[in-house]
């Protein structure tokens, strides 16, 4: 469901494969992200652009595991969203928790300034 | 609201395996019947978000009991409806009737983000609201909610509402879309 595709000295850029993000599999998505940030001890980039489909389970876990990031002081980061899923997550106002850019190297690029 | 001019019932059998291949049927529809005074691609953006909410609502409450959606499309408005005999919502109890008068409208949730309101219109009839929170440049992050699926409803639509039918047990989630 999510698999590294780079790696820097800050960031890992991790893809979720998936096209349908919900109810289904909200709960593996989240323990395979906890497991990602446990394994590198560090800030996840997560490219989104596979996602059509996303519904208010997979915010949820989106959510939960991003609290889990910051209690380990680090960060997911998301880039690649579709229009209206990015549409969707500014509706109930998330892009105010979350970091949002259009493309993985504009994240990289803020990530290693951070 | 006026006559209206296009109606769709859609029976839906709980399955998540089933919500995509249901949420397009029913958008497809919507889109092919919209009326020219419709802003399409908003309505169709908010259609989607609500409708797969209330997808995903059968599949986690509705049990054995199979889902019925009614999508009606009026020249001002659009109505979509979802139909049950499920667990009722959570904040129905369904042995006791709710005393109304003592407390109308009460907070259901809320963070930083928004607040999300249930008002008690009559004993089995709640509508939704909701407010957008104000918070300082750096956000708490553990204090936001987790769970979004009424919130995203009444933050997409016009009107949303659940109403009980206390002798049929059946649950009714009503949302309102205005072209």
């Amino acid at each position: 469901m999510i698999t590294v595709s780079n790696e820097g000295p800050k960031f890992v850029i991790a893809d979720v494969t998936i096209t349908e993000a919900n109810l289904s599999n909200s709960d593996q998505f989240k323990a395979e992200l906890v497991s990602l940030l446990d394994q590198h001890k560090k800030i996840i980039i997560l490219d989104l652009q596979e996602l059509k489909y996303v519904d208010s389970a997979f915010l949820g876990a989106l959510v939960s595991a991003l609290k889990y990031a910051i209690s380990l002081k680090l960060d997911i980061v998301l880039v690649g969203l579709r229009n209206d899923i990015r549409d969707l997550i500014k509706l109930i106002r998330l892009d105010k928790v979350f970091k949002i850019y259009n493309y993985a190297e504009e994240a990289q690029f803020a990530v290693n300034k951070f | 609201m006026q006559n209206c001019a296009d109606k769709l019932g859609f029976e839906f059998d709980n399955s998540a395996e089933k919500l995509v291949g249901s949420l397009e049927y029913m958008l497809e529809h919507i889109a092919g019947n919209l009326p020219a005074r419709a802003d399409a691609e908003d309505i169709l953006f908010k259609s989607k978000v609500i409708i797969t909410e209330l997808l995903t609502n059968g599949i986690k409450h509705a049990g054995n009991s199979n889902t019925w959606f009614e999508i009606e499309i009026y020249p001002d408005c659009l109505v979509i409806r979802k139909n049950d005999k499920g667990t009722p919502l959570y904040l129905v109890d369904p042995d006791h009737l709710p005393k109304v008068a003592d407390e109308n409208k009460k907070l259901i949730s809320a963070d930083m983000l928004n607040s999300l309101y249930a008002i008690w219109e009559s004993e089995n009839h709640i509508r939704f609201a909701s407010e957008e929170g104000s918070f300082d440049e750096v956000l708490p992050v553990e204090q936001v909610m987790e769970h979004f699926g009424i919130l995203i409803i009444t933050c997409s639509s016009d009107e949303f509402t659940y109403t009980y039918d206390r002798l049929s047990h059946t649950n009714t989630f009503r949302v309102q879309l205005l072209f």
